[in-house]
């Protein structure tokens, strides 16, 4: 497997930026809209999928099932994954991490009946082609109660996870939107 | 001495699925299956708009969000008097037959095949197969790189493993191929559905999304690669391990269960619907000498939560079903509740709707010896993809046909407003099994939602009458040789693709670690 990291750093976005135009990027939210801050992803997803982007990054809101998302992950170089993560910071603190820094470290075996998670659907489609290169950005959660709306503290972040994509993607900031 | 077993959680996602066993002389003597995760997502529909529920419905879960957006369209279109035109239909049912393909070829592959097969023996492959080679050395990278989660079993192979290093291998790079057929019918379950994944162009009275001759070619094509997958690999692998080293299983019936099977029915194959891929019915006493298919009568469903942390009722039809829970109810051991039929605890999913459609292919197999349980479900998932790769075909081509009709519709425009009131149900056999909404309408918004789930029918509690759900039931008298190693347990509740996802995602690697990438 090739290491990433041996090319550029995704903490250096002018490293990204040089060969952004030619990479096939996907913006990918995920989460469960009815449990409140865990469908983060898929509102960070929902609100960038109305701002404008350069042809070659698309925005997919993608769920719960990682099962679900291989055919999309498949069409891509270069991914980043918006999620409600779990990391004991205060409510509201944002994560960035690559894929390979994902600190579950070795995977818990795929002991699943039918749900996947990311991680492991990433090491599922190294064995049909290459793993797009990805970095997680992730929210602490507030609640993960039953509920159609993030909390407020936590909806407060999505202009800031846009702002993060972009400067990942060494993108400038969003002209129709004023966030 | 009997000893206690518990597997916990059978699903990966924590706190879902709980089956305890008491393990006597080798063989489980009792068992116990929970859903510890709270349901009752249904409270979020009411005072909604109707039109919202095929939405909200369809994050009910992560695996099968399509179906409960198909079914809440289902009993929408029963509540607001609509009529979905045929090509509508045919449109609804090109999308669902995409997403049943995918989901029972994954649960072959990816889901079951390593509980049935020693994977360590890849290493001993010597053959010259260039395939198999590539495979091994795939296989063997992950390994010594320490990426082996998709591969580790949970439980030690046993007698029952295939360890033949050639049938491994050959079934791992099966495994690999399937992960790539996935993704393409994932991708042709889109050209109908508008986007995957969660379907976007169904709705109440019909479909949103008018097609044109270029999507029903992509079809086409996607499904020819996908067919010749379906014939040339899955049937084949299928047969090949449940009549060659599964064959003991099929004899034995391990995990047959209470032998009830109900098919709500499912598929028009004509306007007039007349015709189904699925049949109805309901199979009360299996006698394998020949047995008699009894018509459904939706009114004979009740669930009771005299097991369950749900406050005290009668058993109650699903219109007037409520979720109040009370956690400190004795007895109760589960936040499934238990439905029946007629009083009766019956099996759902391929098996009972192959048992139901008296499929010759299956009484053939079961004429050579085999007995309804494990073995017979996987087969039985095998056959149904191969009606539905047949059904999609058919629809193709009528869907082409009726394009050409000056007055081809997709959906019924007149009914797209809600009801000032009303109720209705909406039936369908999702790849689990039987699936039911029920929805009342009062003041044009949403006063009652209800859905009784697949999994919901087949990992329930006992009732009332004490009679066990059939995942506890199918556990009993299965040999456990060794209670270190309960694989016989796993295939058995695996077999049924249980599915209790109300999806929680999120990654929780149960350390602080995650605080060194705070970004602020």
């Amino acid at each position: 497997m090739i290491d990433p990291r041996a090319e550029s750093s995704p903490s250096d976005p002018r490293s990204e930026g040089l060969a952004a135009d030619r990479q096939r990027v996907l913006i990918l939210g995920v989460g469960n809209l009815l449990l409140s801050d865990e469908g983060f992803g898929v509102h960070a997803a929902q609100r960038l999928e109305r701002e404008s982007w350069p042809p070659h990054v698309r925005v997919v809101e993608g769920g719960t099932d990682g099962f679900h998302l291989m055919n999309v992950i498949t069409d891509c170089d270069r991914l980043i994954v918006i999620d409600c993560i779990k990391g004991g910071g205060a409510p509201g603190t944002l994560y960035r991490f690559d894929r390979e820094d994902a600190p579950a470290g070795r995977l818990p075996a795929l002991t699943s009946a039918h749900q996947v998670g990311m991680l492991e659907v990433l090491e599922l489609q190294s064995l049909i082609g290459a793993v797009p290169r990805t970095t997680f950005i992730g929210v602490e959660p507030e609640s993960i109660e039953m509920g159609l709306q993030l909390s407020p503290r936590i909806a407060a972040r999505l202009p800031r996870v846009g702002a993060l994509v972009r400067e990942l993607l060494g993108l400038e900031r969003d002209a129709t939107r004023d966030a | 001495m009997s000893q206690r077993i518990t597997i916990d959680p059978v699903t990966r996602i924590e706190g879902h699925l709980k089956i305890e066993i008491e393990v006597e002389n080798g063989k489980v003597k009792d068992a116990w299956s929970s859903g510890t995760m709270a349901r009752g997502f249904e409270a979020l529909l009411q005072g909604r708009d109707p039109r919202d529920a095929p939405f909200v419905t369809s994050r009910f879960c992560g695996v099968c969000y399509s179906v409960h957006q198909y079914c809440s369209c289902r009993a929408l279109d029963e509540a607001f008097g609509a009529t979905v035109p045929w090509g509508g239909t045919l449109l609804r049912n090109l999308a669902m037959g995409a997403m049943y393909i995918y989901d029972h070829i994954l649960h072959f592959y990816q889901l079951s095949a390593l509980d049935y097969i020693d994977i360590m023996a890849i290493a001993k492959y010597d053959g010259k197969d260039p395939a198999l080679q590539a495979v091994k050395e795939k296989v063997v990278a992950l390994v010594q790189a320490g990426d082996t989660s998709p591969f580790t079993p949970r439980y030690q192979p046993d007698d029952w493993c295939v360890r033949d290093p050639e049938t491994v291998t050959t079934a791992v790079k099966h495994y690999i191929d399937a992960l790539q057929i996935n993704a393409k019918a994932r991708n042709m379950g889109a050209i109908f559905g508008g986007r995957t994944p969660h379907y976007q162009s169904l709705v109440v009275g019909g479909c949103t999304q008018y097609p044109d001759i270029n999507m029903v070619a992509k079809y086409r094509t996607m499904l020819d690669e996908i067919a010749a997958f379906v014939r040339d690999v899955y049937i084949p692998d299928v047969l090949h391990f449940g009549t060659g080293p599964l064959w003991p299983l099929a004899e034995m019936g391990l995990g047959g269960g209470h032998h009830r099977y109900l098919s709500y029915g499912s598929f028009e194959k004509d306007p007039a619907g007349t015709n189904l891929v699925f049949k109805p019915g309901v199979v009360r006493k299996l006698n394998l000498g020949g047995y008699e298919v009894e018509s459904l009568d939706a009114g004979k469903i009740t669930e009771s939560v005299e097991h369950a942390w749900y406050r005290a009722a009668a058993p109650q039809h699903p219109y007037d079903g409520e979720q109040v829970f009370d956690l400190d109810r004795s007895g109760a051991y589960s936040f499934i509740k238990a439905p029946r039929y007629d009083g009766q605890a019956y099996e759902v999913g391929p098996l009972a709707r192959t048992i139901v459609a008296q499929h010759p292919k299956l009484l053939e197999l079961v004429q050579q010896g085999a007995r309804p349980g494990v073995v017979a479900r996987h087969a039985a998932r095998a056959l149904e993809t191969q009606a539905m790769v047949d059904a999609c075909y058919h629809w193709l081509d009528l869907l082409t046909r009726e394009m050409t009709r000056s007055d081809f519709r997709i959906h019924d425009t007149a009914h797209w407003d809600p009801p000032e009131s009303g109720q209705g149900a909406g039936f369908f056999e999702a790849p689990r099994g039987a699936l039911g909404h029920w929805i009342r309408i009062e003041n044009g918004e949403i006063a009652n939602y209800q859905a009784v789930v697949p999994s919901t029918w087949n990992a329930s509690p006992r009732d009332e009458k004490g009679v066990r759900g059939q995942y506890e039931e199918a556990l009993i008298g299965a040999p456990i040789p060794d209670p270190e190693n309960p694989i016989n347990a796993v295939r058995i509740i695996r077999s049924f693709d249980p599915c209790l996802a109300c999806a929680i995602h999120l990654i929780d690697p149960q350390t602080n670690q995650l605080r060194r990438f705070v970004v602020e």
